[in-house]
């Protein structure tokens, strides 16, 4: 039997594939967030046929492309911080856990005032422990061996 | 300057020196901080400024004997007293509200007469993070419960023992040596007193009292008719046995004046150091078992579970500051020590069994005053005093010259021992083969059933024995290897790493690592007080959102916090962690019947998928 060649190549821990996919599965979610109410107002269709703003207040058509326009934003950071992701950059993982931290946040206070929303919070709390592992870290140089600095 | 740390002369006292000799001979050169208010001085000036109290243990103090007729002779006369009584002296004595605000007021011109300004720097407050700052407020409020030495007592101290000193300036050190049943070792003690420990109100410390009694120790051995120093050993905050001890040349932790050794003073604790420089001290809170049994509990699932740094909220950073950069005492500096040889037949050392000042009523003890060298608070001996070798862990260390001969004996002991084994083992061994050939005679032979199982027990007691022979001569012979390399280093002079026997060893704080300036400082002087308004704030204009409203403001806080220490990353982690924790918590209660059962059904999968790739 031919001896097997052992391939050095560096691989990615589950955990980050899980949080990359975890990414993807948010930038779609916040995509649909943005398209849905722009269909929903035949913004694609017809423009912006009406005012976003009367007097001081917003109008159901501008509260519509300000909402879009947040989860448009909230998807580009996604993709931006998906990138350094995948390519394993430290600030990625800072901005991901800052994140998942405010996102509990926001979740845990939401909860305690009757507004609960379990997806989220188990969603989160998956990234965190994603984000957590000590494999991740030491790919991500947050964690680092004895003798190691950061550069 | 010309006292940087130099080489010890060759030649040592003789062994038959006068204890005085001795003592001077390695007398310390004590250097303390600048803004440092108290200096050793002698018990006899400080006792007749005194009075005598009794505290009996209905709560009544009664007044022995009064300030002006006090002396050290009034101090030892036999009191006999009810159990739980403490004897102890005064050296302030109550003041009235003005009188209290009159020295303050006093102390204030006097620290800026004598131009012995103290300046903390990068503040202790700084060093901690927001949970030990919390733990730190309530360490100040819990003084409102225990007894404390008052702010105006501390400067009346300050007051009274500078008038002593104008009138006469005597630094004193009280020396002992012990000689006998010190194995081989001659103890040189010397005892500095105070007349008040000003850490808390002076320099931002744990705790005040009146009186302080410190030591450090040098132990030498004799050779060749001359007495040789080894060890130094210096008593300080947090640290036992071999950690309190330095080897005498070891010039990386212990400084050496003209063969006299440096000593660091923490300001106002006078606590002894070997490095100059700012140490970090911790007190731990006085809190119940359970409370340290729970955060055991959780530190443990903290770290080994969720892989995250332990934490320690209920230590509290203080800053001891051994800077050296003020007064020095020693031969060559600009003051000289007075010394005083003293044992136990000293009537002051040997009987007196009280407090040396202030008795506060603290029951954790840090504001009540000291009591002498010989004796603990509760007037049990002191080990330092009755057993100054395994004070610093020396009792099992024998002197150079001893530990070369108890290995040579060890080794001919051992090696002895190894020719008898060489022998025994195939003696017995011998005799286990031939009760085994005996034993194996005498099967099929039913009528020899009683015998051939007396014959087996036999066996089996000497399978054992030859068995632990071996294993012996097997251990001994490891153990001699070691023992002869050892011998071959020690023959040749090589010495031991130093600090081998170190486990903590105290060292300063690098102020180059702590990355706070004016704002940091500020911010961990009020954040607290913030924090509480912040609070106050939150309960009159926005009630509706209070639980909110405090869970952004303490995370703003803590995140605040953490950019300033440069721990942003570390403290994001945890505290993400820790809502993860708290979410995992809300999603198993409300759905702890679908975790079960999905839990249940992924065992099962993986069950029979790990049985059915066996079948395969």
């Amino acid at each position: 039997m031919q001896q097997r060649k052992k391939v050095w190549t560096k691989k990615h821990p589950i955990a980050v594939t899980i949080v990359a996919w975890g990414i993807v599965l948010l930038f779609l979610i916040r995509l649909y967030q943005v398209i849905e109410p722009l269909l929903r107002m035949h913004v694609i269709e017809n423009g912006l046929s009406a005012p976003l703003i009367l007097g001081t207040s917003l109008t159901p058509l501008g509260l519509v492309v300000l909402t879009s326009g947040s989860y448009l934003v909230l998807s580009l950071v996604g993709i931006v911080v998906l990138y350094g992701f995948l390519r394993l950059h430290r600030w990625a993982w800072v901005m991901l856990m800052a994140w998942t931290g405010i996102s509990l946040t926001i979740t845990l206070i939401n909860y305690f005032y009757s507004r609960p929303n379990y997806l989220v919070m188990a969603s989160n709390i998956i990234i965190a422990v994603a984000l957590s592992q000590a494999d991740v870290q030491r790919i991500f140089r947050i964690r680092l061996d004895q003798g190691e600095h950061n550069d | 300057m010309t006292d940087l740390p130099t080489q010890t002369p060759q030649n040592g006292p003789a062994a038959d020196a006068t204890d005085l000799e001795l003592l001077r001979r390695y007398e310390p050169v004590v250097r303390y901080t600048q803004g440092e208010q108290f200096y050793p001085t002698d018990v006899d000036r400080y006792v007749k400024e005194c009075s005598l109290w009794a505290h009996y243990p209905d709560g009544r103090d009664m007044l022995l004997v009064k300030q002006d007729d006090m002396t050290l002779e009034k101090l030892v006369e036999p009191r006999p007293s009810v159990f739980g009584t403490v004897h102890y002296l005064r050296f302030i004595e109550s003041l009235s509200l003005t009188e209290s605000a009159e020295v303050l007021a006093n102390q204030l011109r006097l620290r800026a007469l004598l131009k012995n300004n103290f300046h903390a720097g990068i503040g202790r407050l700084a060093r901690g993070g927001l949970l030990p700052r919390v733990a730190d407020a309530l360490f100040t409020i819990s003084f409102l419960l225990r007894g404390r030495v008052p702010a105006a007592t501390a400067a009346a101290a300050e007051l009274d023992y500078f008038h002593m000193r104008a009138k006469q300036d005597k630094n004193v050190y009280y020396g002992r040596v012990v000689r006998n049943n010190q194995n081989n070792w001659v103890v040189l003690q010397y005892w500095f007193f105070y007349c008040f420990n000003s850490w808390r109100s002076g320099f931002g410390g744990v705790n005040d009292h009146e009186s302080d009694w410190e030591m450090i120790t040098i132990y030498l051995y004799e050779d060749g008719g001359q007495l040789v120093p080894e060890w130094a050993a210096y008593a300080s905050h947090d640290f036992h046995g071999d950690d309190l001890r330095r080897r005498w040349d070891d010039k990386d932790q212990l400084d050496l004046v003209d063969g006299h050794p440096v000593v660091y003073a923490g300001a106002g604790s006078h606590a002894s150091y070997f490095r100059q420089g700012e140490y970090q001290a911790e007190a731990n809170l006085d809190l119940p078992s359970w409370v340290h049994s729970i955060h055991r509990a959780w530190n443990k699932f903290w770290t080994q579970l969720l892989d995250q740094e332990p934490g320690d909220p209920f230590r509290i950073p203080f800053v001891d500051y051994a800077r050296g950069d003020g007064l020095s005492i020693g031969p060559g500096q600009s003051h000289t020590w007075a010394p005083v040889v003293i044992d136990e037949t000293i009537p002051w050392v040997g009987q007196y069994r009280g407090l040396w000042g202030l008795f506060a009523r603290d029951p954790i003890s840090g504001e009540n005053a000291p009591a002498g060298p010989m004796y603990n608070r509760d007037g049990s001996p002191r080990s330092s005093w009755y057993d100054p070798l395994g004070f610093a862990g020396l009792d099992k260390v024998p002197p150079p010259p001893d530990a070369l001969r108890l290995l040579e004996k060890n080794s001919k002991d051992i090696s002895a021992r190894q020719t008898a084994l060489s022998t025994l083992i195939p003696d017995k061994a011998g005799e286990l083969q031939s009760m085994g050939a005996r034993l194996k005679s005498m099967e099929d032979n039913p009528h020899l059933a009683r015998q051939y199982a007396a014959l087996e027990k036999k066996i089996a007691a000497s399978v054992l024995e030859v068995s632990g022979l071996r294993r012996e001569y097997s251990e001994n012979a490891a153990l001699l290897e070691g023992i002869t390399d050892r011998l071959a280093r020690q023959k040749k002079g090589i010495p031991d790493d130093p600090h081998a026997h170190i486990r903590h060893l105290a060292m300063p704080v690098k102020t180059t690592r702590m990355r706070f300036d004016r704002f940091a400082e500020t911010w961990a002087a009020i954040s607290l007080s913030l924090l509480l308004f912040g609070i106050v704030a939150l309960v009159f204009f926005a009630p509706h959102y209070l639980a909110a409203g405090l869970a952004v403001v303490t995370l703003l806080f803590i995140v605040t916090e953490s950019v300033l220490r440069g721990a942003f990353i570390q403290t994001v982690s945890q505290l993400t962690s820790l809502l993860a924790v708290i979410g995992s918590v809300i999603l198993f209660f409300h759905f702890w019947f679908w975790i079960l059962m999905g839990s249940l059904l992924a065992i099962a999968t993986f069950l029979m998928f790990q049985r059915l790739r066996e079948l395969t």
